[in-house]
């Protein structure tokens, strides 16, 4: 009996380690280190605080940030609910057209928006030749640039987890108010709506913080000159060498990630949503 | 319709596919950038040429050597990560209690930590060890970041499992071993392909951590990728985004064909 609970026990030994080891000591380090260079003390959060370059990579990544959630939100919902009352024919396409860009590398897209949007891409170019426009607009390397390859790169994950979350709604319940006289908006707004409120949360939560900390598109399509939180990090750990500034702005990010989701994990329906994934 | 049916139903159908279209045409732009025939990033101007392509494959021009070394640790990288997710999966679902809960938080973490804490935590913990720029430190981080993926794989795998067959086992007079590897690893199968096939996947495509952990040594594809972005010169850069989007809508499809035949056998 107890012999084969200490077996299963031993079995997860060797991963518990690799994430001790590997996983948490790096991390807990970060933190300690935040605290004690160049010496001991709260020295560095209080430069962090005044340090007005720091002040507007903040400002910039919540901007971002947050047009970003609610772009992504918005227009993953709209897809979402339009996936689920497809035939199954047009939902297994229109599922394809979500999961190449699901899959495809995230550098293939940084890639893609800068060959369109750059000022000889394909877009200034095709309204230069028609005649739309006579300079060429600027429309990479700067906030437009991030966010729309920021809600391109989230959009899939949105999608399908609203998907999920949508598939799973009882459809007798639209059966019932419909039967009782409802319109199809007022079935939007007083059943689906709120009925989907746990899934629209997970997806803002998910998009919110991946935004905050993300590094590779605001990297390749802000190219320095929209710089966010994870850019401003790289910079300090590459090319300056500031690892007071590097580790305590990584800590506070942390920090702020964890309060957000241990925040929304205290809400129980979004941690039924959140343990429960249904499977397709 | 009737003008109301027509704002209500047909006009969010409309805005979804455009949606849809949103997010997957512009990822074909690749397609004719590669096909250009001058030796810089543009559209085809005086017919189209393989040429970029025939420069992934030119030895000299680093492609390939990139794409030899990114499959390569990948394969390591899930080797490792589906033993280790195997196991502690398995072990997790038989013992239950604290220990194991505890450590598959801290497990699923990558995937909500921002990677560029892990990258900072990785520079020092790799320079202290001199693992820097080296096979054995890209592989580890790989793991680390893959677990989680092999992981949830194989927790979906056992949730369908039943436990009174491990219980019909035991009683029956097996033993430890024997319960976990003519049992219970039989079953889950599926998941531990999916797990394998996801950890394949993330190191393939990984690049926030590796950025600060190599150098010259150890150029995986994605690093290659990213530096060719920033030079945004080479229309090679274009035929390889294209080769991956195409190995991508194969597996797709192939995925989509064998569920198709799985589905027909059923009935």
């Amino acid at each position: 009996m107890r012999n084969f609970k200490t077996t299963a026990l031993l079995l997860t030994v060797p991963a518990s380690l690799v994430a001790i080891g590997l996983y948490a000591a790096p991390i807990l380090q970060v933190l300690a280190l935040s605290l004690t260079e160049p010496k001991f003390g709260l020295a560095n959060y209080q430069s962090l605080f005044a340090n007005a370059a720091v002040g507007r990579v903040v400002m910039t990544t919540l901007k971002v940030s947050v047009m970003t959630t609610v772009l992504t939100v918005l227009a993953s919902y709209i897809v979402a609910f339009a996936i689920i009352h497809m035939s199954a024919g047009w939902r297994r396409i229109s599922l394809f057209l979500v999961l190449v860009p699901f899959w495809i590398s995230v550098l293939v897209r940084a890639f893609s928006w800068i060959t369109i949007l750059r000022r000889r891409g394909v877009l200034n170019s095709t309204l230069m030749d028609t005649g739309v426009i006579s300079t060429p607009l600027d429309l990479v390397y700067n906030l437009f640039g991030v966010t729309i390859g920021m809600v391109h790169y989230m959009m899939p994950f949105a999608i399908l987890l609203l998907y999920a979350n949508l598939s799973d709604i009882d459809r007798r319940i639209m059966q019932a108010a419909r039967s009782l006289g409802a319109r199809p908006a007022t079935i939007f707004w007083r059943v689906w709506l709120p009925l989907s409120l746990p899934g629209i949360a997970l997806a803002t939560l998910f998009v919110f913080v991946f935004s905050l900390g993300f590094l590779v598109t605001p990297a390749l399509l802000g190219a320095g000159k929209t710089l966010m939180i994870a850019e401003y990090i790289s910079v300090q750990i590459s090319s300056t060498s500031r690892w007071d500034l590097a580790t305590s702005l990584s800590t506070m990010l942390l920090l702020v990630v964890g309060i957000i989701v241990f925040a929304a994990m205290r809400s129980p329906a979004l941690r039924a949503a959140f343990v429960a994934r249904p499977q397709q | 319709m009737k003008p109301r049916r027509i704002i209500e139903v047909g006009l969010p159908r409309l805005l979804a596919w455009c949606l849809l279209g949103f997010l997957f045409v512009p990822i074909l732009v690749v397609i004719p950038v590669a096909l250009t025939d001058r030796d810089y990033l543009s559209l085809p101007q005086d017919g189209m040429s393989m040429q970029h392509f025939a420069a992934l494959a030119d030895w000299s021009k680093g492609w390939l050597p990139s794409m030899l070394t990114s499959a390569g640790i990948a394969l390591a990288c899930a080797a490792i990560a589906t033993v280790l997710g195997v196991a502690f999966a398995v072990g997790a679902w038989a013992a239950g209690g604290w220990w194991p809960s505890l450590m598959r938080i801290l497990l699923l973490s990558p995937m909500i930590v921002p990677p560029i804490i892990y990258a900072v935590g990785m520079v020092k913990l790799w320079a202290r060890l001199s693992l820097l720029d080296s096979y054995t430190g890209v592989i580890l981080v790989h793991v680390v970041l893959a677990l989680p993926l092999t992981v949830l794989a194989i927790g979906a795998s056992l949730s369908n499992l039943d436990q009174r067959l491990v219980q019909a086992a035991r009683s029956l007079g097996a033993r430890p071993m024997t319960v976990f590897g003519k049992v219970i690893l039989p079953n889950i199968v599926p998941g531990v392909a999916a797990g394998a096939l996801l950890a394949f996947v993330s190191s393939w495509d990984e690049i926030t951590v590796t950025l600060f952990i190599t150098g010259r040594a150890v150029v995986t594809l994605p690093r290659r990728i990213w530096t060719s972005i920033q030079d945004a010169v080479d229309p090679a850069l274009a035929a390889i985004a294209t080769v991956l989007l195409v190995i991508t809508v194969l597996a797709l499809v192939a995925r989509a064909l064998v569920e198709q035949r799985q589905r027909q056998r059923k009935f």
